[in-house]
């Protein structure tokens, strides 16, 4: 195919690609640029392209004068909370409906894909009732148990897709060596799915540090609000400080950016096999 | 559909393994399957209890709760009589019809738009030969991004005074509409921000789908002399639509329910044009505090997104099997 491609082709392809660099990046650049502004810059008239002068004034405020330092532990504690348990949990099931002989394993793997289909509004109004008469709002274990609960189905099918494909004569012989299965999996099978575990993980944590319907329902006190419901409900109903939102905002980004772009192969795999098998 | 292509591979593989135990260990095979049965189970203990106690319990509790009159106390609630009426009232609520209406609506232009910019953006990037690692990279970060973030930026992007949107309106001579202060610049407004967001989605499992393609069929068409678009309308695309179809299913399932976008952006305003089924059960529940009602609109727009589902997947199905009959 690319001996057809013309230099005119060519050109026109740059100018696409440019198009949709700028399509996607321009609001990250302005987000990122508003929170380096100062006050006057943030509501200067014509806006400012590049903010002048740069300030840092929005990033400490945000963190002494407002709670986003509270907001961005909260998030870390549920996230990684969550992730070790889904993790956990999913091995053990992944493997057991991928490799052990259980009966009925068609009806529960098409019954978790069921349930990841259900949208979360459903649930909201019993588990909030639930969690008021056990005094679980505003805690970690509110958003821990559930989140762990709705991330678990994706990282089951993942991980067991990958638990399918190790062969099963290493298992056999760690069998025969007198391995116990829980050995077995912890130190034949999981090392042979580390790429899976990624994926799984990376998936979790993601939606965790992202969810905001559940996190607004469960968790509102100042104390407990996550990174989202912290954005959501800062400021006034008629003054929204964009430049100390966004000063936060740039923050709560980088740990996934980071996780995302490190782990950028896991994420695409994750996304393409949730599409061909979820 | 897709499951019906890899559960039978799977039947299989699992087939020829247990005969491999068969063979290896004739005798202990009923014991050892047994215990291992038993032990498979205990390991999936942890997952199922915690999943059930999440879903299908609150599920079960939502359909009761809608179907009852439940009051709300000071540190508990009630609930008692079997009623109707938390339906009729949802059903003969104008704002819930027009939520549907809107929910619908919304769902069909956002997703009709996501896919077809998506693709587009997928079919450029995979000419790319360098680069394209790069701009799957880029296009991950607005997907990962918090979507209270991107709401809020493009509330600000959006603001009457302060937006750069005005700005850009103003340059081009189109005066300064208050965008997010009527009703359809609002709706068009958050068309707008959800396309940036999950359009990119979109492109990564397109892009995905478009490598994994045989190149042959490209060279036969290309030695036909088949002209660009003639190859993608007639070869690319049907070979892409199973992707695509799964793209739109999640898209739809994500869009149905749509609240963290409205809620940040528009409060659901102005005067509800943006009030989504979800945002409108949240606020009859945590607002009103009408818990009955609210459980009516929460389990009517979870029948329908598990119908539209089955519904797409049905009429999908018969697709796939098409063009496999073809090839």
């Amino acid at each position: 195919m690319s001996a057809r491609r013309s230099k005119a082709g060519q050109t026109g392809l740059w100018i696409a690609v440019g198009v949709i660099i700028l399509f996607v990046l321009a609001p990250i650049y302005w987000m990122i640029a508003t929170g380096f502004k100062t006050t006057a810059g943030v509501a200067a008239q014509p806006p400012q392209l590049f903010p002048n002068p740069i300030s840092f004034e929005n990033y400490t405020s945000a963190f002494t004068s407002y709670s986003f330092g509270t907001y961005i532990m909260n998030s870390l504690i549920v996230s990684i909370a969550t992730t070790v348990l889904v993790l956990a949990f999913g091995t053990l099931a992944g493997y057991a409906l991928g490799r052990m002989p259980i009966k009925g394993k068609l009806p529960i793997l098409v019954a978790l894909l069921m349930i990841s289909v259900f949208p979360a509004i459903a649930l909201i109004a019993p588990l909030y009732l639930l969690m008021r008469e056990v005094n679980w709002l505003n805690s970690y274990q509110a958003l821990i148990v559930p989140y762990t609960a709705l991330n678990l189905p994706f990282a089951i099918w993942i991980l067991r897709n990958y638990f399918m494909g190790v062969p099963k004569e290493m298992e056999e012989t760690s069998r025969i060596d007198g391995a116990s299965p829980l050995r077995t999996v912890w130190s034949v099978v999981l090392p042979m799915a580390l790429p899976g575990l990624f994926t799984a993980g990376i998936f979790a944590f993601t939606a965790c540090w992202t969810e905001f319907l559940m996190a607004l329902s469960f968790n509102s006190a100042d104390a407990f609000r996550t990174i989202p419901v912290g954005i959501a409900l800062f400021g006034t109903p008629h003054v929204t400080p964009y430049g100390i939102i966004f000063a936060a905002a740039t923050v709560a980004v980088v740990p996934i950016a980071i996780l995302v772009l490190v782990f950028r192969k896991s994420v695409v795999s994750g996304l393409t096999s949730g599409a061909v098998k979820g | 559909m897709v499951t019906a292509g890899t559960v039978p591979r799977r039947g299989r593989a699992s087939r020829t393994s247990s005969h491999d135990a068969r063979g290896a260990l004739p005798p202990r095979r009923n014991a050892y399957q047994q215990s291992m049965a038993r032990l498979g189970w205990g390991f999936s203990a942890p997952a199922l209890v915690v999943i059930a106690a999440v879903t299908i319990f609150p599920i079960v509790f939502s359909v009761v709760m809608s179907f009852s009159n439940v009051n709300v106390l000071g540190s508990g609630f009630s609930i008692d009589g079997f009623t109707l009426s938390n339906y009729t009232t949802v059903f003969q609520a104008s704002v819930w019809q027009y939520a549907l209406a809107f929910t619908v609506g919304y769902t069909v232009v956002t997703v009709t738009l996501e896919i077809v910019i998506g693709t587009l953006i997928a079919l450029v990037l995979e000419r790319l030969e360098a680069f394209r690692g790069w701009m799957m990279a880029i296009l991950l970060i607005p997907w990962s991004l918090i979507t209270v973030i991107s709401a809020t930026l493009w509330g600000y992007i959006y603001d009457p005074t302060y937006g750069i949107a005005d700005r850009i309106f103003g340059a081009l001579g189109m005066g300064s509409p208050v965008i997010l202060g009527t009703p359809t610049s609002a709706i068009i407004a958050m068309i707008v921000a959800d396309v940036w967001k999950t359009t990119p989605f979109v492109t990564i499992i397109v892009l995905a789908g478009l490598v994994m393609l045989p190149r042959d069929v490209y060279e036969a068409a290309e030695v036909d002399g088949a002209s660009g678009w003639k190859t993608f309308w007639t070869v690319t695309l049907p070979l892409l639509r199973p992707t695509i179809a799964l793209a739109v299913l999640f898209r739809i399932l994500q869009a149905f329910g749509v609240f963290d976008l409205p809620f940040v952006l528009t409060q659901g305003g102005p005067r509800n044009a943006t009030t989504s089924l979800a945002i409108l059960g949240y606020r009859v529940m945590f607002t009103d505090l009408k818990f009955g009602p609210g459980a009516a609109v929460a389990t009517t727009t979870a029948v329908l997104v598990v119908l539209g589902c089955l519904l797409f997947l049905r009429v999908f199905k018969s697709q796939v099997t098409e063009t496999g009959d073809e090839s």
